[in-house]
């Protein structure tokens, strides 16, 4: 089965075609023009230049968070879009999965961290398992002092990956001691979502585009500020 | 691009509160509209709140294109086109709609429009009635623009006069606010003023002998201090004295610029349009100035795909598809001719 992948979950813009084989094609950029304006012409770029219809997918695959929000809702409904239209089903996958995935040969403990942006920081840790990684705990959203914390809690020699852990790169060296993989490792990329969206596939676990839910972890702006809004207000037009 | 009467545009609306879909046949015959408001989610914060409105167009867009689908009764393959607003209005929620409507132009083989939300509301009008004869001038009413606009020939447009402060929708809300009757404001000032004495208080007519544009910054502010000067006023009173200064000078104004571009036809659109008291008013200025005036259905004043259809349907026999690297376009204006 031919599975599209589509990852906008930062600043990076990324696209994939995954069949058994594994990754038949796929595009990725981290600069120049903004999510809405890259995607679609990437995904046509890549089924022309893979020679695959668009009708031949069986499934797709998108990240669903946690991420930037305007850009990840991007690939979202595109994603869900696509389904929709060729009525096939999806697989929603989180973008500190597909960047703890790439790391699972390194036979220590990942920290996969994404820059919320605001000063925040999103981020979960994982274990090495045969064929993959497995998640320790629920993902957080929190400052790097929050990271650093965990980090020294936990105690192990570790790996740090992520966009938010370059960014905090000397802050986190300083306190604990860990390593930190690439930097084009650095944001959860689509090859990895068709690898992992494949295996799922096999075992048919997969769910209909309406069904697609997006990760958040962060309430909207309106809501948090709502109270103090009010009362600055109160009588006001 | 060759664009006929049997030809079918998939139209889709996300650019404020509204998520909507629409399947429109020729540019004018509406296979259906559905539209899915969120007012309910905005309504205790009194205003849209631009990422809540992001995240429920991501949770209702498909069910919203799937229901308009299977009301149009036709088959995905019988879409021709699909347009999108693709400004003005939220970039976050216009962002989910130019991202799943180029997916769906992309995926079906079919060409993609982008559509700009102010000119779909000039087109609302022609759904309902072919016959209109232009020049027309159109008045645009919603809680983002107040504009009077003469409507040349499909495409061709010219600016007589807009609002230099607050549109009068956002009037509307802050008054209603102010008042205490909830959001969104014209329903609730338009209910409230039914009990009212549209008389009661002489509030200021601004600008209303002075060329085409509105101001209604002032008005607000002196419904602030009458009640405060007053604060044993009724309500009711209040609201309808209010409505019926912003409707004399809108009613006032579309007028002079009626007889000013010899229009044959005056048309109401935006959201504002749904206000009673301006509908009949206008209806009854037309009467007394012996010149045609279309007021088209409260579903068609207000945001709704059905116009984005039929804009996309124009646009794309006179200019082509839209490239699939555009992207939304929050400050997108109306192109006017001169
Ligand atoms: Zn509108």
């Amino acid at each position: 089965m031919l599975i599209l992948g589509i990852e906008t979950a930062t600043e990076q813009v990324s696209v994939a075609i995954g069949g058994h084989e594994g990754v038949l094609a796929m595009f990725q950029v981290c600069r120049g023009r903004r999510h809405a304006e890259t995607l679609i012409p990437a995904i046509e770029f890549v089924c022309k230049q893979a020679d695959i219809e668009m009708s031949e997918f069986g499934a797709v695959a998108v990240d669903i968070g946690l991420g930037l929000f305007t850009g990840m809702r991007v690939g979202l409904a595109a994603a869900k879009a696509i389904a929709q239209a060729l009525r096939v089903p999806m697989m929603g996958i989180s973008s500190l999965d597909l960047l703890a995935f790439p790391l699972r040969q390194s036979g220590r403990e990942v920290a996969a961290v994404i820059d919320a942006r605001k000063g925040e920081l999103f981020f979960a840790f994982y274990r090495p398992v045969p064929g993959g990684v497995q998640r320790l705990g629920e993902p957080r959203c929190g400052s790097v002092d929050d990271l650093i914390g965990e980090l020294m809690a936990r105690g192990h020699d570790r790996v740090c990956v992520g966009d938010g852990a370059l960014r905090y790169r000397d802050q986190i060296a300083a306190a604990v001691n860990c390593d930190f993989a690439e930097q084009y490792l650095a944001h959860p990329s689509a090859a990895p979502l068709v690898q992992l969206a494949h295996a799922r596939a096999l075992r048919e676990e997969w769910v209909n585009p309406w069904e697609i839910q997006p990760l958040y972890l962060r309430a909207p702006d309106a809501q948090i500020n709502w109270s103090t809004r009010q009362s600055a207000t109160k009588g006001g037009v | 691009m060759n664009v006929s009467e049997s030809t079918v545009v998939l139209g889709i609306e996300t650019s404020c509160d509204e998520t909507a879909a629409a399947l429109v046949m020729g540019g004018h015959d509406v296979l259906s509209s559905v539209v899915s408001t969120q007012v309910d989610l905005h309504a205790q914060y009194g205003g849209v709140v631009p990422e809540i409105a992001s995240r429920a167009h991501l949770d209702l867009l498909n069910p919203v294109v799937a229901r308009a689908i299977v009301e149009a009764g036709v088959e995905p393959e019988r879409i021709d086109a699909v347009a999108c607003t693709i400004g003005p209005g939220l970039v976050g929620a216009l962002l989910v709609g130019v991202s799943a409507a180029k997916a769906l132009a992309l995926t079906w083989h079919v060409p993609f429009v982008g559509v700009n939300h102010m000119e779909a509301h000039l087109y609302a009008a022609f759904l309902e009635d072919r016959s209109l004869e232009m020049p027309l001038v159109v008045l645009l009413v919603s809680g983002g623009h107040t504009m009077l606009i003469e409507m040349r020939g499909h495409g061709s447009y010219r600016l007589l006069g807009q609002t230099i402060d607050d549109a009068a929708g956002e009037a509307f809300d802050k008054v209603a606010r102010f008042l205490g009757l909830g959001y969104p404001g014209g329903p609730a000032i338009d209910q409230e003023a039914t009990r009212g004495d549209p008389t009661a208080i002489a509030f200021p007519r601004a600008m209303l002998n002075d060329g085409l544009d509105f101001s209604f910054s002032g008005l607000k502010t002196s419904v602030v201090n009458y009640v405060r000067k007053n604060p044993d006023v009724s309500a009711a009173d209040v609201a309808a004295s209010f409505q019926a200064a912003v409707v004399d000078v809108l009613v006032t104004k579309a007028r002079r610029a009626a007889v000013a571009v010899g229009a044959r036809g005056l048309v109401l659109g935006g959201g504002v349009a749904a206000n009673s008291l301006l509908r009949e008013r206008f209806v009854a200025a037309g009467e007394a100035d012996s010149i045609p005036v279309f007021i088209p259905s409260r579903a068609m004043c207000t945001d709704n795909a059905a116009m984005i259809a039929a804009v996309g349907w124009h646009r794309l026999g006179s200019d082509g598809p839209t490239p699939l690297d555009v992207g939304a376009l929050p400050n997108l204006r109306l192109a006017f001719d001169d």
